[in-house]
């Protein structure tokens, strides 16, 4: 379970390698200043990579925040991942 | 690599600083994570500099392609070219109609891209290093044939992109990745990513572009090929031990399950005739070696062989008097032997030089070593210079034998001589460059060049460039010597001075000094001299125009520079008769 959470950190910490762990909990697309496109992408490619998913999910606003790609990994992964 | 060290790498390179090294990816599609990817590469390869990779615009390859000639810093180019770069309809993004009747329209445009392409690859390689990488991604299924047959369309495409490479992989400055190496380090089917194109416009997945830009990497800063190869014989060049089986014992045939040897050997028979040095170092009788070495079914020839060390002392001794016969560096060699004791006895005298095990009776080892020989000697192209090398270390050898002590001051008896300077800036001469990039004794300053950097040195109206070639009675030295610098108002400043160990004892550098005040009439010459470790030729020659020790930016008035060439130059005619 918190295996999924600590790779799910470092994703963020390559993309955003300014926050801190707190910060990186709490992060979303409105409260960090470099998540633009390109970071987001780089994002999606990183998490993908890391977990060996295929994000296929339309709903893009539902990947702008930490928890909001916990959550996914908690539903497409859910005997490895999950929230504490 | 992942793409998450990538960036991690990536980040932590820029804290660290250093000169910045600008690149940039000219391509139809959108770079953005193989930009990451060949920045983490190159920062591995040079890991004092910050790289710096600058993109273009999406869909506009050939507009990008000309834009590179902009960035007057640049120091590298990588060129990608994807199907959908020749027409945008062989790609998943377009929203064309798909017809049957299309397949002619798009060779058309495939063509006419092509050739445009080409003229802005030509003019851009003129002054900028540029990597081309032809398609790496899977056609479409756009024409009417299955996937297991190649269509007229496909072949014709295929032959389209073939000829464009053929053509550009002749250009100065220009060189193509090997797509065998790219299908090597990433799986074609692995390549395409759809999700990717369509939300990004990035087609790779994220494996086929870091083995991208791992090759990318590699072509932008591959290493100074070595020069001289020392081999083995016994279990090395042939199977089995000449001193305990006789001459007709050792093999190198099918018959006898050894063909890898002959293979071993037409491969380092291919090195000699690309200008490699090869040299033998064996614990044997010498009169049996060359009794061996005359066997019609060697499958090179005995003389590119030079010199044979046969004899029962240790291997680095005769690796010491090889590399004394050749003028090189340890670390511009490599050391082959099957026996590890002898690698290492070799390693502990030169640690610098690269020592590799011949992997007898491994039939498929020894085909993987070539492979890694191929890289360690690997050039962009032959020179004629590169075809002569053995000649002249054989004259050279001999004239020293004859002339014990000569040196660079000491003028030998060369007769017959005839040196010929060319001036001419453009097109780059590619041997120029790597005259200036491996000489070592013979070097004004030590400074080397990135092929971008001596492209912008000589694309400076001030600028000038003398090439000196050498030929006498015994042959021809081919480009021996190299003079770069500026010229403003008679005032000539050398920047760069090189000039090939081949061409000592022969006062070429006084007859360059003369020709420079021909050429350029100047009132006075600054030499931008560094003492490097291993300059003192160039020191000692300096200082004898000079008539003092040089320093950083010393100068010699025209009259006593003529005055001291001059009266080596009579020395030289007296000493021919």
């Amino acid at each position: 379970m918190g295996d999924s959470r600590d790779r799910l950190t470092n994703c963020f910490l390559a993309v955003f390698p300014n926050l801190s762990t707190d910060e990186i909990y709490d992060a979303s697309s409105t409260t960090v200043q470099g998540w633009d496109s390109v970071a987001g992408v780089t994002l999606f490619a990183v998490v993908e990579e890391e977990f060996g998913v295929s994000i296929e999910d339309n709903d893009l606003t539902r990947f702008n925040s930490f928890h909001g790609f916990l959550n996914y990994l908690q539903e497409v992964m859910p005997s490895n991942s999950g929230l504490p | 690599m992942k793409l998450a060290e990538a960036l991690n790498l990536v980040m932590r390179m820029r804290s660290r600083g250093g000169n910045l090294l600008p690149c940039c990816i000219a391509a139809g599609i959108n770079p953005l994570h193989l930009k990451t990817f060949l920045t983490a590469e190159l920062s591995l390869l040079c890991p004092d500099q910050t790289v710096e990779i600058r993109e273009g615009i999406y869909g506009d390859l050939v507009g990008n392609v000309r834009r590179l000639s902009i960035g007057d810093d640049l120091e590298f180019g990588a060129v990608l070219i994807e199907w959908t770069d020749l027409d945008p309809r062989l790609g998943v993004r377009s929203a064309a109609k798909w017809s049957n009747s299309e397949l002619s329209d798009i060779l058309t445009t495939a063509k006419g891209r092509s050739s445009r392409l080409r003229q802005a690859i030509e003019e851009v390689g003129l002054h900028l290093p540029l990597t081309i990488c032809f398609p790496s991604l899977p056609l479409p299924p756009y024409s009417f044939a299955s996937s297991w047959q190649m269509s007229e369309f496909e072949l014709d495409l295929r032959t389209i992109v073939q000829s464009l490479a053929s053509d550009v992989c002749r250009l100065a400055g220009v060189g193509v990745l090997s797509s065998q190496s790219l299908d090597q380090q990433s799986p074609m089917a692995a390549r395409l990513d759809i999700e990717s194109d369509i939300r990004t416009g990035f087609p790779y997945s994220l494996s086929h572009a870091s083995a991208l830009a791992a090759l990318l990497a590699q072509f932008a800063k591959r290493p100074v090929p070595k020069k001289g190869l020392i081999t083995d014989l016994d279990d090395t060049l042939w199977r089995g031990i000449l001193g305990e089986i006789g001459i007709g014992g050792i093999s190198w045939d099918l018959e006898h399950g050894s063909q890898m040897h002959a293979f071993y050997q037409r491969f380092i028979g291919a090195l000699a005739s690309e200008g490699v040095l090869i040299g033998i170092a064996s614990k044997n009788d010498h009169g049996l070696v060359e009794e061996a070495l005359r066997r019609s079914d060697l499958a090179l020839s005995p003389t590119m062989f030079f010199p044979v060390e046969a004899r029962w002392t240790p291997k680095s001794q005769s690796v010491a008097r090889i590399l004394k016969t050749w003028n090189v560096g340890s670390e511009s060699v490599v050391f082959i032997d099957d026996s590890p004791f002898e690698l290492e006895e070799v390693n502990l005298a030169f640690p610098n030089i690269e020592c590799v095990r011949f992997p007898t009776k491994d039939n498929t080892a020894i085909y993987n070593l070539t492979l890694h020989l191929r890289n360690l000697f690997g050039k962009r192209t032959v020179f004629e210079e590169d075809t002569i090398r053995l000649e002249s270390i054989r004259r050279a050898h001999s004239d020293a034998n004859v002339n014990a002590g000569a040196s660079l001051t000491e003028p030998l008896d060369h007769t017959e001589t005839e040196i010929t300077f060319n001036s001419g800036k453009t097109p780059p001469d590619p041997r120029a460059l790597e005259l200036v990039n491996k000489t070592n004794q013979f070097n004004l300053n030590g400074q080397r060049y990135s092929e971008a950097s001596w492209h912008r040195l000589l694309l400076d109206p001030n600028s000038f460039l003398l090439v000196a070639s050498y030929r006498d009675k015994f042959g021809p030295l081919g480009k021996i010597a190299v003079i770069a610098g500026h010229h403003y108002k008679r005032k000539l400043t050398i920047n760069t001075w090189v000039m090939s160990c081949r061409a000592f004892s022969r006062r070429v550098e006084y007859r360059c000094l003369v020709e420079l005040i021909a050429q350029f009439d100047p009132e006075e010459i600054e030499f931008q001299y560094a003492r490097t470790e291993r300059n003192e030729p160039l020191h000692n020659f300096l200082g004898e125009i000079l008539g003092t020790s040089p320093s950083p930016g010393c100068a010699v008035s025209r009259k006593m520079a003529e005055i001291r060439a001059d009266a080596s130059l009579n020395r030289q005619e007296s000493i021919n008769g």
